[in-house]
């Protein structure tokens, strides 16, 4: 302890170089911390909690873009431990215009299974029972009432791209809590409307009645419509979420490479300083040496020297990670990829996992520099002295 | 051990560069009894820095003895002699060799952090080593702050601040102005007469080398008897 004093001058002895280079690793850990939690989103089940880990998608075997028969939902209804089923369909309308600021999910769902099946998400009794009373109404996420600023009571227009017919729907009630970015509206409202295709649906979301049951359940679904015309794919919430980001590539993966690449740079950007600041200082070494400094202290001290700045840059790193995390999640919330912006948080395994990594930093950076030093020869260094 | 005799017995050093052999010291027998303060002198390159790293253990001989007090220091280990050194020397450098982020107190203090002393300890230690050099009133003041002959009584503060037996001392007046130098060897003189403390100092300047109660030559690596141009600069400098 008495030798951190000597430590913390020598750190900061160029405070210009010191504090670059806590800037990169500030930056590092920030990358860090938000790539882990990024990981931690997508495999995550935190924010969607326990309903979240008992509720299925069905979609049709090939692909999102093949719609199922709505008769399919009374057989699904029939398998035990199914405690609802709503068909969904996914609209993909207009809404102002095509920018991606613009873009926003509009589901149509069955009102009166909707809260079953999303119990996790809060909305006033009395808004609830307008929008299953209304055909042409629609509810609509936290997130898009603070964008858009609709009112209760208000029209809005969605030109159809996707399904060719526009939405002309009023505004009955807000909901808040898990995914806040789209908007639901009856699916008879489509019945009516849409032309051939009203006894279809895009997939089933339904719930059961424990997580346990998921894997029995899927299965059971699987099997059911193995041999028909319209085969099926049942899965988990999860993993249907999951699979709009495999449509981008191997995401984990790539996240992991960045992550190691990013470290492997700042490792050498650390010890780059570190050997830089011990080469200059070959004298100085040579004269504490002298005074009776042992090899094993200087070693200590250079390494200490690395590990202290790279502690403090990732000390500081993760307290900036903290509000650049949230403007992150308010970003990903008007994302497509919203519902992971809902199981986003630093845990603190991770603040202690960037910690650890710092230390990795600061003792992989520090130890060449701090094993020459060491060994410097007092008479040769004492030579270099100006 | 409060006062060391040197005993440096049939010394020599050899440097090696490639397959090139360069005796820097050739068979050097020299005794330094307790609480003397001795001038080597000689031309540059006879050797007499060489001579003066051994005798303060940062160098070892190829062949022969270096006895400190009861120790033979030429036979002890790497952290034995950094053990040995911290206890039992003191070194002043030509170019003082501050550690310009440390203050004047920190920089004295150095040598006291491998000791077992408190911080308290510490601190009665260090003031006390720099008013014996008359620099009490610039404790916090850093290198960059003082003049070259305020640094060097710095420096002198931090060689005896850990009380050692033995000061070494290269060249400690070579970057000094005359006045600055005089202050520096009288100090020195008083660390001798007053402290007891057996001083090698290595010169170039006659005049250091009068401050001393004896002298040696160096010339190629071989002890000799001073010159009688500098048996008169002596004298004319002691008159």
């Amino acid at each position: 302890m008495k030798f951190f004093h000597l430590v913390w001058k020598n750190v900061f002895r160029k405070k210009t170089r010191a504090f670059l280079t806590m800037g990169s690793i500030i930056l590092v850990m920030v990358l860090i911390v938000v790539l882990v939690s990024l990981l931690d989103a997508l495999a995550g089940e935190a924010a969607m909690g326990t309903l979240g880990a008992s509720r299925i998608v069905v979609q049709h075997a090939t692909g999102l873009s093949n719609f199922l028969p709505l008769a399919y939902r009374q057989k699904i209804e029939q398998i035990p431990a199914v405690l609802g089923v709503a068909p969904e369909i996914w609209f993909g309308g207009t809404y102002i215009d095509q920018r991606p600021e613009h873009f926003f999910g509009q589901l149509s769902t069955d009102p009166e299974i909707w809260p079953l099946i999303n119990a996790d998400v809060a909305i006033d009794p009395q808004q609830l029972r307008a929008w299953q009373s209304e055909r042409d109404s629609f509810i609509a996420g936290q997130q898009l009432i603070d964008r858009y600023h609709w009112k209760l009571g208000e029209r809005i227009h969605i030109q159809g791209s996707y399904i060719l017919m526009d939405l002309d729907l009023v505004l009955r009630g807000v909901y808040k809590g898990r995914d806040e970015s789209n908007i639901f509206f009856n699916t008879k409202y489509l019945e009516n409307s849409w032309a051939g295709r009203s006894s279809q649906t895009g997939i089933f979301f339904l719930r059961v009645r424990t997580a346990d049951d998921v894997p029995r359940v899927t299965e059971a679904i699987n099997q059911m419509f193995e041999n028909s015309d319209a085969p099926v794919k049942a899965m988990p919430e999860k993993e249907f979420n999951l699979q709009f980001l495999e449509m981008m590539g191997n995401v984990k993966l790539l996240v992991r490479s960045i992550a190691i690449v990013v470290l492997f740079t700042i490792v050498l950007i650390v010890a780059n300083t570190m050997a830089m600041s011990a080469r200059e200082r070959v004298g100085e070494i040579a004269v504490i040496r002298a005074l009776g400094f042992r090899s094993g202290q200087v070693l200590r001290l250079v390494l200490s020297e690395a590990l202290v700045l790279s502690l403090l840059g990732g000390l500081a790193g993760v307290v900036v990670a903290f509000p650049f995390a949230a403007f992150l999640v308010e970003v990903m919330k008007r994302s497509p990829v919203a519902p992971f912006a809902y199981n986003f948080r630093v845990a603190p395994l991770t603040v202690l996992t960037a910690m650890a990594i710092s230390v990795v930093i600061g003792t992989l950076s520090g130890f060449v520099p701090a094993i020459r030093s060491s060994r410097i020869s007092i008479v040769n260094g004492l030579r270099q002295v100006v | 051990m409060n006062q060391a005799q040197i005993q440096i017995d049939r010394v020599s050093k050899v440097y090696r560069r490639d397959a090139i052999e360069i005796p820097v010291l050739r068979e050097i027998t020299l005794l330094v009894p307790p609480g003397v303060f001795r001038a080597l002198l000689g031309p540059s390159g006879s050797g007499k820095t060489t001579l003066l790293n051994l005798m303060a253990g940062i160098d070892k001989p190829t062949s022969g003895r270096i006895l400190v007090g009861d120790r033979e220091v030429s036979a002890m280990g790497e952290s034995e002699l950094a053990r040995w050194r911290a206890e039992h020397v003191g070194f002043i450098f030509q170019l003082y060799n501050l550690i310009p982020v440390l203050t004047a107190f920190e920089n004295v203090e150095l040598p006291l952090l491998l000791t077992r002393l408190s911080r308290k300890e510490r601190r009665e230690h260090v003031k006390t080593a720099l008013s014996v050099v008359g620099l009490a009133d610039r404790i916090d003041h850093y290198p960059r702050q003082l003049s070259g002959g305020q640094e060097q009584r710095v420096a002198i503060a931090r060689a005896i601040v850990a009380d050692p037996a033995i000061l070494v001392a290269d060249e400690p007046t070579g970057d000094l102005d005359a006045r600055s130098a005089d202050e520096i060897l009288d100090l020195m003189r008083r660390l001798s007469s007053e402290y007891q403390k057996t001083i090698v100092m290595v010169t170039h300047d006659p005049r250091a080398a009068a401050t001393a109660q004896r002298m040696v030559h160096l010339d190629k690596g071989v002890l000799t008897p001073a010159t009688p141009h500098e048996m008169m600069d002596l004298r004319g400098v002691r008159s």
